[in-house]
C-alpha cells in the first residue's frame, strides 16, 4: 500500500509591533569653507518568521504490523527578541483533521509532533488547528543557509492499527499545513 | 628757429617721468589685486541645506530593498560649483548603521549631483567623494534651482530579512567642502 501526503507551510506575516514616533532632528549647514548638515534615520522592523526546508512525506510499502514514522529537519527562523514563535498545524481532512483519504474509502488518521530543535524523532503532539506557543528558534539566518542548517523537527506518524485498517495497493493522500507566527 | 625737443633735454626728461609713474603704479596695483582677490573676495564657500530626516516607518516588506530619496540644496561658489562630500554614520567607526539598542541594521548612502534622483553614487563612510558639481545659484536655493542634489538612503533586503524586530535609528552627517 502507498500512503503519501504533501506538507504545505505558511509563514505568518503578522506585524507585532508599533512604529515609534520618529525624532525630528535634521540640521542644516551654514555658509563657509565647509558646511555640515545631518539627518536622523528611523526604521521599524516588524516581527517576522519563516519556515523552510520542508519535504513531502511518503510512507511506501510499510509493514502494517509496526508504526510508520517520518521525521524531518526543518528551518524555522524568527526575528523577535526571544526568537520565539508559535506553530499551528492543520490537515486536509474534515474540520482540518490530520487524515489521509483515498476516494470513497474511509479517511485514515495520522499524528503530528513538533520539536523546536533539529534531529529529533519525537516532539510535542500537535492538535489540528490549535496553536502551540513557546517555541524558540536557534536559526540565525532566515533560510538556514548560514548558521544551523535546521532548527526544528517535524514528525509524522501512523500507528499500526491504522495501517492495518487501510486497503492494500491504494494510495492515500493528504496535505499538512504549518503556520508559524512571531511570538 | 624753435628748439627741437632734443634741444631741451631737461624738459623732455621731466615729461617722461610724469607720464611713466601712473602707468607703473596702475600695473602694479592690478597685479597685486589679481593676486589678492582670489583669497579674499572669491573665497570658496559651500552650504548644504534642505535636509530632512529619513523615516522608513514600519517596513512591511522585508524582502525588498527600502529606499528613501530627498532633494537637497547644495551650493558652492567655487569655479564650476565644484565641491566634495563626506558622509559619516553614527555607527561604530562612522559606519552607516542604525541601532535599536541591542542590534544594528546597516544601510547605504547614495548621492547625486542632480535633484529628483532616486539613486546615485554610493558613498563609503568617512570617505570623501570629490569632483561633485552643484547647479545651485543661491546658497539656500531661494532663487534659481530649488535644489541641486539628491540624497538616497537604502536598506537592503539582504539586511532586512536578517534583522531583529525593533525600532532602529541613527544619524547621518554630511560634510561638504569647496573644491
Amino acid at each position: 500500500m502507498n500512503k503519501g501526503f504533501r506538507i504545505a507551510a505558511v509563514a505568518s506575516l503578522l506585524a507585532s509591533m508599533a512604529v515609534a514616533e520618529p525624532a525630528l532632528a535634521s540640521t542644516q549647514g551654514s555658509f563657509g569653507s565647509t558646511s555640515t548638515g545631518s539627518v536622523t534615520i528611523n526604521a521599524s522592523v516588524p516581527g517576522r518568521v519563516r519556515i523552510s526546508g520542508l519535504s513531502d512525506v511518503t510512507f511506501s510499502n510499510v509493514d502494517p504490523s509496526s508504526p510508520a514514522t517520518n521525521a524531518q529537519n526543518v528551518c524555522v527562523w524568527s526575528n523577535t527578541s526571544t526568537k520565539g514563535y508559535t506553530i499551528t498545524a492543520t490537515g486536509s481532512g474534515s474540520a482540518n483533521a490530520f487524515t489521509l483519504s483515498s476516494g470513497a474509502l474511509p479517511p485514515v488518521p495520522y499524528t503530528v509532533e513538533w520539536a523546536p530543535s533539529s534531529g529529533q524523532t519525537s516532539g510535542t503532539g500537535l492538535t489540528a488547528g490549535s496553536v502551540l506557543s513557546g517555541q524558540t528558534s536557534s536559526a540565525t539566518n532566515s533560510d538556514c543557509s548560514a548558521g544551523p542548517s535546521a532548527s526544528a523537527s517535524l514528525v509524522v506518524s501512523m500507528n499500526s492499527s491504522t495501517l492495518q485498517g487501510m486497503t492494500a495497493g491504494v494510495t492515500y493522500n493528504g496535505t499538512l499545513t504549518l503556520v508559524v507566527a512571531p511570538e | 628757429m624753435p628748439p627741437s625737443l632734443g634741444a631741451y633735454p631737461g624738459e623732455g626728461k621731466a615729461r617722461n617721468i610724469r607720464a611713466g609713474v601712473p602707468r607703473f603704479t596702475l600695473s602694479f596695483l592690478l597685479l597685486a589685486a589679481a593676486i589678492a582677490l582670489p583669497q579674499q573676495a572669491f573665497a570658496q564657500k559651500v552650504r548644504v541645506t534642505d535636509l530632512s530626516d529619513v523615516n522608513f516607518g514600519l517596513l512591511s516588506n522585508l524582502q525588498a530593498d527600502a529606499r528613501r530619496s530627498q532633494n537637497v540644496c547644495l551650493f558652492s561658489n567655487s569655479m564650476g560649483g565644484r565641491y566634495s562630500i563626506t558622509a559619516t554614520g553614527s555607527g561604530s567607526g562612522s559606519s552607516f548603521t542604525l541601532n535599536d539598542g541591542s542590534h544594528s541594521l546597516p544601510y547605504e548612502v547614495e548621492w547625486s549631483d542632480q535633484s529628483g534622483q532616486t539613486s546615485g553614487t554610493g558613498l563609503a563612510p568617512a570617505v570623501t567623494a570629490t569632483g561633485r558639481v552643484s547647479a545651485a545659484s543661491q546658497q539656500t536655493c531661494n532663487s534659481g534651482p530649488a535644489s541641486s542634489a539628491s540624497l538616497t538612503v537604502v536598506l537592503r533586503a539582504s539586511s532586512l530579512t536578517q534583522a531583529r524586530e525593533g525600532n532602529y535609528s541613527g544619524s547621518l552627517t554630511l560634510l561638504v567642502a569647496a573644491e
